[in-house]
């Protein structure tokens, strides 16, 4: 690392860490999230942006050196949680497992749609939901949720696993093996490189709300919902069953995990429920993982995707400055109200702005939010969601510069 | 029927089926669901009602409808305006478009369902062949913002934008991206939607 870099990297590394501490920094931060822009930036189709590991790779160093935010992308790819909770007891460790491209293909996982494959060469992959459990189940899930992944939700969600025991799907869970080493060492290469540019990590933890897990993978978002009207004994059940192995997962992964590691929990039904349905099926679950996180030493790091003005509330009952909380639609300056001195917000434009906007209206957003939420620092800012490949350039760098003007402290 | 309202869904089929069964006129029937489903879109809208409760009587409706369809075909009812809607290309999502859809033929809307991932030439053809009133996509990704954009711009070079009213709506539909799309008007609130497509039919109840 050279001097420079060095100094660029303890410099962002402060600024972020000071803020999610509830502190003032120099000034606010810009984490990343580039997604897709990366590849479009450096003008590689979305297709080799997800198969070829090289190729990724560089896409994400050369978009966070030109647009030189405080944390660098990373390359796009699917979770597999089933996958980890499923071998949680039989690895040594936490298997390292995620969907890219050559992993979809040789899985062929259903409910992931791959560009050059389902998709144009030039489309975001996508996250589809299917009904994998019948209603019907929930008892034998409650029962032995680990079981059920192995047994019927893996079948179930991989052509190539269909018959388990076969040799084909031994053979593909061979090929697995070699191929995530593969992409993990591509991981650990482009780690290193973006930490020698001066770039460090936010977070690279993860976690997840229970009742999502089974509205993502088992039940799908609509039936996960009116199970809460129809089934809802069973839905609580269930969500305290599949809770109990998420925390057995968040346990093995603080043994390797350094003290203070942010872990991500992407929340996907919370904007659906009312406040008394959220209470009643979806919080205290998540509440419990995130309380059981903060004791095994990580900061959760909750997406509250979409909406989540209505429970604002709720992440007042989790410990002072041991959350980050990241918006999307909802209100920053209701948020900063609430929650502000109490857990450090993020958020920021909206994909649409990346995309329609101009650097003036991207000016003009950051000169509004600064005087809503900069006050007292806790405060960082990024993309709502992740930045859009359609977005324009000018747009980006204008986040950065915007920032530079209004959001020193 | 307040069965609906409080989104019991038992005692709203359960009542469906006595009064098919006990001849009730099935338009008689589903003005009971309407003036229902009325009040929880007002509901939403107000706040009271989430997407989970809109899904929830949507499903309740869509039933009811189904057990009395067979029937309500002989007959003829006034419709309030015809729409062609869809979810955009390149996204299959469609709890939002099934919510609104209920929503709207609870208001006494035809609607005609082109699906999900539909192509802009598709919503094109769609338009030639059905001449609605408005043309209502949806989605939730963020492709779709291109993709929503791109469908207008065909509706715009086959020359049939003047013919149609235009109604965006969806989870990364906002100002920025109406600015950005142009449609007539735009909204991530089904219920606000419905109120919209009212007001292009000139209707009352804004």
């Amino acid at each position: 690392m050279s001097t420079e870099h060095e100094e660029l990297y303890s410099q962002r590394k402060e600024r972020l860490d000071r803020a999610s501490a509830l502190k003032e920094p120099d000034r606010v931060p810009v984490t990343g999230g580039f997604g897709f822009f990366s590849a479009k930036y450096a003008g590689i189709s979305h297709h080799e942006f997800l198969f070829d590991y090289e190729k990724a790779s560089n896409a994400v160093i050369k978009t966070a050196v030109d647009f030189s935010y405080d944390t660098a992308g990373s390359v796009s790819r699917l979770g597999a949680l089933p996958f980890t909770l499923a071998f949680l007891r039989d690895y040594d460790g936490l298997a390292p497992v995620w969907v890219n491209g050559p992993i979809h293909d040789i899985l062929g996982v259903r409910y992931a749609r791959f560009p050059g494959r389902e998709l144009a060469e030039d489309a975001p992959f996508q996250f589809i939901g299917e009904e994998y459990m019948k209603v019907e189940e929930y008892d034998e899930l409650i029962e032995d949720p680990r079981r059920y992944l192995v047994e019927k939700l893996l079948p179930r969600s991989c052509r190539s696993l269909e018959n388990p025991g076969s040799s084909k799907a031994m053979a593909s869970l061979f090929k697995w093996g070699v191929e995530s080493r593969k992409s993990l060492e591509a991981s650990r290469r482009l780690g290193a490189e973006l930490k020698r540019l001066g770039f460090p990590s936010y977070s690279s933890g993860f976690s997840y709300a229970p009742l999502d897990f089974i509205g993502d993978y088992l039940r799908d978002v609509k039936n996960v919902l009116l199970d809460t009207f129809r089934v809802p004994e069973k839905i609580k059940q269930a969500a305290v069953a599949v809770g109990a192995l998420i925390m057995e997962m968040n346990k093995i992964a603080a043994k390797t995990a350094p003290e203070g590691t942010r872990a991500f929990i992407p929340l996907h039904l919370n904007e659906y429920f009312s406040p008394k349905q959220y209470n009643e099926f979806y919080w205290p679950t998540l509440k419990q993982v995130a309380l059981d996180l903060i004791d095994l030493g990580f900061i959760p790091l909750i997406f509250y995707e979409g909406y989540h003005d209505a429970h604002l509330e709720t992440i007042l009952e989790l410990p002072k400055g041991k959350t980050v909380s990241k918006f999307e639609k909802t209100d920053l300056k209701k948020a900063k109200e609430i929650i502000g001195d109490h857990s450090c917000i993020i958020g920021g434009p909206p994909s649409s702005l990346f995309i329609g906007g101009t650097p003036a209206k991207m000016e003009e957003y950051v000169k509004n939010l600064m005087e809503d939420v900069k006050q007292g620092g806790g405060f960082i800012m990024s993309p709502s969601v992740s930045i859009p490949a359609s977005a324009k350039p000018e747009n980006v760098k204008a986040l950065m510069d915007a920032v530079k003007k209004y959001g020193v402290y | 029927m307040n069965a609906i309202v409080e989104l019991d869904e038992p005692t709203a089929l359960e009542l469906a089926a006595q009064m098919v069964e006990s001849g009730t006129a099935p338009v008689d029937i589903l003005e009971q669901c309407r003036n229902g489903m009325s009040i929880v879109g007002e509901k939403f809208e107000s706040g009271d009602f989430f997407l989970s409760e809109m899904i929830m009587a949507a499903e309740i409706f869509n039933q009811v409808m189904d057990l009395i369809r067979p029937q309500l075909r002989k007959t003829t009812s006034e419709s309030k305006g015809k729409i062609v809607f869809g979810t955009v290309e390149g996204d299959v999502h469609d709890i939002g478009k099934n919510i609104i859809i209920a929503l709207l033929e609870a208001e006494g809307f035809e609607v005609i369902d082109l699906g999900v991932d539909v192509p802009p030439a598709m919503i094109v053809e769609a338009i030639k062949e059905h001449e609605p009133d408005i043309v209502g996509m949806s989605s939730l990704l963020t492709v779709a913002i291109e993709s929503t954009k791109k469908t207008v711009d065909a509706i715009v070079e086959a020359g049939l934008r003047e013919k149609v009213k235009i109604i965006i709506g969806g989870g990364r539909i906002d100002a920025y991206a109406a600015e950005y799309i142009k449609p007539d008007a735009s909204s991530d609130n089904a219920a606000h939607g419905v109120r919209l497509c009212l007001e292009f039919m000139g209707g009352d109840k804004v």
